[in-house]
């Protein structure tokens, strides 16, 4: 309830709109009401001889009726309907546009914890669902109470014992509705989550395809599909007899009041109780006014029901408060010149696991810091906490002296540029894809930045050059060169701060070394941070910070780290060893001779 | 244009018989519409003036005895084509699936996952709505529009003139508007997949959006698209509308002048008031079928597009089928030769070129080469996802083609350049390729791939669920799940894709020592850039642009001049400038 409330507030913004909406559907019901009265009358002017004395104008009265009738209730009908879609498509743009928004704004951890499928269901369908409440359920339910009283009064006016009969099996149909509606509604749940369920699969194993395939598990697959779809169509036939059921039984329960009311309501016309008009307007009315109003109130409910759980979700998704934010009075970040202090940091993802445990790390402007150490030391998470995708728990992160927490968070991440661990790139061009980078970089910029990163021969040698379609659609990209585009890419960001995350894990050594040369060339002076496990990679690093579970074991240049002969150093013969055993090899018999 | 029809109806043979019922049923309650007005005229011309209340009483009887038999049988007809239309379903989902699943890499490559799953779910729910409302709809009002105007003109044929006259004025505004409204509700539906498809890939790429500081101008994008859904939107509900309001004022003119007319018939005793108020519910049955029976052939053209996008899906030729000799290759031994092979993925560009080499069962093979020269290309064709365009590839001496796919692909295992994990739990990740698997051969296979220490110290140990809904792990954590999901399937061909390029040295070591106890008596090829990963193999084999430009040993390749000496020299001597000495002291 407290949900509806809230989402009450969200609607009345619209209260203009609502206004005219409440007015012209009153307008409507109204204009829909005397038809059966017209039939009344005539049936009444034909049988009753005092009556038809002068028919000829009664006639061409109805027919100017009719014509008028159906020609007001169609401008109202249309402008009603205007307005109602305004409504629900403003209402769904801005809603829509809100949770967007609001998604933006939170922190990485929000979207690991959430499905994407799931995100976009609230975005599209739980926004539907409102819409269809606001300008279907409760437009239809406005107009039905109005029809509904105006109906009830007329038939009672006209004689209200015929109106106590002819409504006498009304409870019998509403009871009828609502014995089958909580099956039909648990069985259509049921079915929509079978389709969930089958959709999440489906786009999962389509999109890994190539490991279905090399484990050959495509009967298996197929055989778990069937089960599947078996099951949805066990559901679907199980509500189609539910509802069919339902609707039949109904007609019937309609039909048995029609033909009450036809004997009752004839035994009446001949004691000259009622006209036989009379008798028409009452089958006209209970026939058309009566039983789809009714249910669509009772259905009321049901949407509201519904309503609820999407509400749920949506307010939920925006009371989500994003962990990351800027400070209320947090300055934007001048330009960076590259001086990074970690002190005493802490960090965790979940509850009392510890990730990082305690780092103090120093890096002067225009250092090269390397960050080694086992698979899951926490080293990604070192320099996701540096661009700030969370915050620390203990300690602070500074940049230039400022605590990054005290600073705009936008000012901050424009001016690092990174290359994430597992490339991502987008289903469009090339070009467009580089430019991501800075929007407003020009195309011989972006041809630049795809040179740096010595991408650029393998771009122009595709028949479409920088226009070539990326992805799904387009082509695909051998491992390497997708590294090299997510290179080029943040280049083009012109960064204070570069981070590379195993950038170029997928290189050769040699196509390395030369987009590493140019990079120097370009970062001359600019802090970065690299992360790699080719050792080769690293060497030349002002600094190389060796990390284990959380902590940094060693901390120096190469040689110094070597001359230790701690992890480094071991890590490093590990690498090096056939090699390093052939040179003393060498050594030796060149000693030798 | 019907030419998918027949083949539809293919898949109704096997329930011919409901399909006859539903048609019987069907024609049984057609002439149900009409009995009512038929009755309620009698009630008012006939029962009432003579007050015949035993008459009245029969009108009772029979009007609930209509009811009740038209109950019985439209339950029953609704349930026969409902059936019918999920069973239909069924039987094109199940079939496309398997379909699909026969289908090789390529067919992949060029598609779009979004699509081939409307396929799958969008197109063949429209089918099925086709075969439970649109076939029945439009046989029953073909039957009902016959059967109404048969009475109508057999009532008063001039006024049953007059009725039919306006059908025409109704039915062309329709044709007129529906021309414009068609179109918006394409570009409609294509607006909304393309908000879609923006919304799942900037949702799905968060990292990059979020690493950019591109917030607002995904925003902005965002509003755009659905800026145009609005637009399209109300476009669209305006033109309906006016549709509906014209058809509403044609409808009121033709009955208003129904009532005239009938009334000034009346009036000189050509037709009784009973039998006008019948005719003018009549008439209102006329319409709607009417403009349903007009419109039929676009409903029709939908679901003959929907048919033919599924069909087009069932009746692509998978590139790679079994020739129906191939024989199955129980106990491979791992012998790999390529003869000649040419390879291109799209036509004129050719990745691979003459590729020749021999790999003995159980030998260890380096594929070093620079980015893009093809290296998960040649280990793809051995897995057989392509068909190389030129030359053979040999496993234990037979052709590749002549064998059964699935016996040679459970012999292989692949660990891909990218880590692909399902989410479930861990333990159901590392059974992927062995379902059969026991618990404890998990746990070995985790320890193959030095993640077994990692996993235990999670609460739920190997039940952990992964993915969007359970823990996320890191980069090279994914690649050792991948590689524990290779190890356990025992296979005689190992195939590792820059697969511990995630992996810093010692947890490297650790895994091949593990993977060379797995090795043992197995083939490998080993695609890594890392020299200690690739000197200890058998051979290596170094590829550039596509061709094989050496082969040989560490020792041998390193003494001659190449492409696998500058390789060599370039990684080793940047570490070993400043090193050696420290560690030669
Ligand atoms: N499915 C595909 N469709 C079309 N072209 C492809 C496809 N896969 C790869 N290519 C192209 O074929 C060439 C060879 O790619 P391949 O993936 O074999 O390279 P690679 O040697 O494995 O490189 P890397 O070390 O960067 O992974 C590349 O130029 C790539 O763009
Ligand atoms: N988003 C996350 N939520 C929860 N746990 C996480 C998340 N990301 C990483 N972890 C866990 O935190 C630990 C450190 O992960 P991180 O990605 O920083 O490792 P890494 O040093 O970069 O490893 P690798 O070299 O394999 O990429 C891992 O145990 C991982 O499982
Ligand atoms: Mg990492």
């Amino acid at each position: 309830m407290r949900n509806f409330l809230r989402f009450l507030k969200e609607v009345k913004s619209y209260w203009r709109l609502l206004v005219v909406i409440s007015v012209l559907t009153l307008l409507t019901s109204a204009l829909s009401l005397p038809p059966p009265y017209l039939i009344k009358i005539l049936t009444d002017d034909f049988t009753q001889k005092h009556l038809s004395a002068n028919l000829p104008h009664i006639l061409i009265l109805i027919f100017a009726a009719y014509v008028l009738l159906a020609s007001s209730s169609a401008i109202t009908g249309y402008w009603l309907s205007y307005c109602i879609t305004l409504l629900g498509q403003h209402f769904k743009m801005d809603m829509r546009k809100k949770l967007y928004a609001h998604m933006q704004t939170l922190s990485l951890g929000f979207f690991e914890k959430s499905k994407t499928g799931k995100l976009m269901s609230n975005i599209t369908n739980d926004v539907a669902t409102l819409d269809q409440l606001i300008s279907g359920s409760f437009v239809n339910v406005l107009q039905d109470s109005v029809t509904l009283i105006a109906v009830i009064f007329i038939l009672f006016k006209l004689d209200w014992r015929l109106s106590i009969v002819a409504l006498s099996v009304y409870p019998i149909y509403i009871a009828n509705y609502l014995v089958f509606i909580k099956r039909i509604a648990t069985t259509s749940a049921s079915v929509r989550e079978q389709r969930e369920t089958i959709y999440g699969d489906l786009q999962e194993k389509l999109t890994a395809v190539q490991v279905v395939k090399s484990y050959a598990r495509e009967r298996y697959e197929v055989l778990q599909f069937t089960g599947e779809t078996r099951n949805l169509l066990g559901l679907n036939v199980r509500a189609t007899a539910l509802s069919t059921g339902l609707w039949t039984l109904a007609e019937f329960i309609g039909g048995l009041g029609t033909a009450i009311l036809i004997w009752y309501g004839g035994l009446q016309v001949m004691q000259g109780r009622i006209s036989a008009g009379s008798l028409m307007a009452f089958y006209g009315y209970i026939g058309g006014y009566l039983y789809q109003p009714t249910l669509r109130m009772i259905q009321l409910n049901d949407a509201i029901a519904r309503t609820n759980a999407a509400l749920w979700r949506i307010f939920l998704n925006l009371d989500t408060k994003p962990i990351v934010t800027d400070k209320l009075d947090a300055k934007p970040m001048p330009a960076i010149r590259g001086e990074v202090n970690y002190e005493d940091v802490w960090f965790e993802y979940q509850q009392d696991q510890p990730v990082i445990k305690g780092v103090s790390l120093h890096v002067e402007p225009g250092q090269m810091v390397a960050l080694v150490g086992a698979s899951g030391s926490g080293k990604t998470t070192m320099v996701n906490l540096l661009q700030r995708h969370y915050d620390v728990i203990k300690g602070r992160i500074t940049v230039d002296g400022l605590d990054i927490r005290d600073i705009k968070l936008a000012s901050l991440r424009t001016q690092v540029g990174v290359v994430i661990q597992e490339t991502m790139l987008f289903n469009t061009t090339i070009r467009e894809n580089l430019r991501y980078g800075r929007l407003t970089a020009t195309d011989e910029e972006i041809e630049e930045a795809a040179k740096v990163a010595n991408i650029a021969h393998v771009i122009e040698a595709l028949p479409k050059g920088y226009d070539t379609l990326l992805g799904e659609d387009g082509v695909k990209l051998s491992g390497g060169e997708k590294q090299r585009i997510a290179i080029a890419r943040a280049i083009l960001a012109d960064p204070r701060i570069l981070i590379m995350d195993e950038a170029t894990s997928s290189l050769d050594s040699e196509t390395e070394t030369l987009i590493q040369e140019a990079l120097d060339r370009l970062m001359a002076g600019r802090t970065s941070f690299v992360i790699a496990h080719r050792l080769s990679t690293i060497v030349k690093a002002d600094k190389i910070v060796v990390m284990e579970s959380g902590v940094i074991k060693e901390m120096g240049s190469h040689h110094e780290l070597l001359a230790e002969g701690g992890m480094y150093a071991s890590l490093y013969s590990q690498q090096f060893k056939v090699a390093l055993e052939a040179i003393a090899a060498q050594n030796e018999l060149a000693g030798e001779a | 244009m019907l030419g998918q029809f027949p083949r539809l109806l293919s898949y109704l043979k096997p329930y011919k018989k409901r399909v006859l019922l539903a048609v019987i049923l069907l024609l049984s309650i057609s002439f149900t519409p009409i009995v009512l007005p038929k009755l309620i005229a009698y009630t008012i011309d006939t029962v009432l003036p003579t007050h015949n209340s035993v008459a009245l009483f029969h009108v009772f009887l029979a009007i609930v005895a209509v009811y009740a038999f038209r109950g019985v049988v439209s339950f029953w007809l609704n349930f026969t084509i409902g059936w019918l239309g999920q069973r239909v379903v069924f039987d094109l989902r199940f079939q496309s699936y398997r379909h699909l699943n026969r289908l090789s890499l390529a067919y992949y490559d060029s598609r779009q996952t979004g699509k081939i799953m409307a396929r799958l779910m969008g197109d063949i729910d429209f089918i099925q709505q086709m075969i439970s409302n649109g076939f029945i709809t439009f046989l029953a009002d073909m039957l009902s529009i016959v059967v109404i105007l048969v009475v109508l003109f057999m009532y008063q044929w001039k006024l049953a003139l007059v009725a039919v006259a306006g059908i025409p004025f109704y039915v062309i505004n329709f044709k007129l508007f529906i021309r414009h409204i068609r179109p918006l509700s394409v570009e409609l539906r294509e607006r909304w997949d393309a908000m879609l498809g923006v919304l799942q890939e900037k949702l799905a790429g968060i990292t990059v959006v979020k690493a950019f500081a591109r917030e607002d101008y995904e925003i902005d994008r965002f509003m755009q698209t659905i800026q145009d859904n609005f637009n399209i939107g109300m476009k669209q509900m305006k033109l309906n509308r006016k549709l509906g309001s014209i058809a509403q004022v044609i409808r009121a003119i033709f009955t208003g002048l129904i009532i005239w007319y009938g009334g000034t018939l009346i009036l000189h005793h050509h037709m009784e008031i009973g039998e006008l108020l019948a005719f003018s519910a009549l008439v209102n049955q006329l319409y709607d079928p009417a403009v349903r029976i007009v419109d039929f052939n676009v409903t029709v053209q939908w679901t003959v597009s929907a048919m033919q996008r599924v069909f087009e899906t069932l009746d692509t030729r998978p590139e790679i089928v079994d020739a129906p000799s191939a024989i199955a290759l129980r106990q491979m031994h791992g012998g790999v030769e390529f003869q000649n092979v040419f390879f291109g993925y799209e036509r004129g560009q050719e990745v691979l070129h003459d590729i020749s080499i021999k790999v003995d069962p159980g030998q260890v093979v380096a594929i070093v080469g620079p980015s893009g020269a093809g290296k998960t290309t040649f280990v793809n064709l051995i897995a057989r996802f392509y068909e190389p365009s030129r030359g053979r590839i040999l496993i234990d001496g037979y052709d590749l083609k002549k064998v059964r796919l699935e016996s040679i692909r459970r012999q292989i295992s692949i660990v891909s350049q990218e880590s692909l994990l399902f989410s479930v739990s861990l333990k159901e990740n590392i059974k992927y390729g062995f379902h059969d698997a026991t618990d404890l051969q998990v746990v070995q296979a985790a320890k193959h791939a030095d993640m077994h220490e990692f996993i235990m110290a999670l609460p739920f140990g190997y039940d952990t669920k992964i993915g969007e809904e359970g823990i996320k792990l890191s980069v090279g954590q994914k690649q050792r799940m991948s590689i524990a999901r290779a190890a356990i399937t025992d296979p005689k061909i190992l195939i590792l894709d820059d697969s511990t390029s995630a992996l810093d040295s010692k947890t490297e070591a650790n895994v091949q020592a593990a993977l060379e106890y797995l090795m043992e008596g197995r083939t490998c090829f080993v695609i890594a850039h890392r020299l200690s990963t690739i000197m200890s193999a058998d051979l290596i084999m170094v590829l550039d642009a596509g061709r094989i430009v050496d082969v040989g040993t560490h020792e041998e390749l390193v003494a001659k001049p190449g492409v696998y000496q500058s390789l060599y020299n370039e990684q080793f001597r940047s570490a070993t400038e400043d090193g050696l000495e420290a560690l030669l002291s």
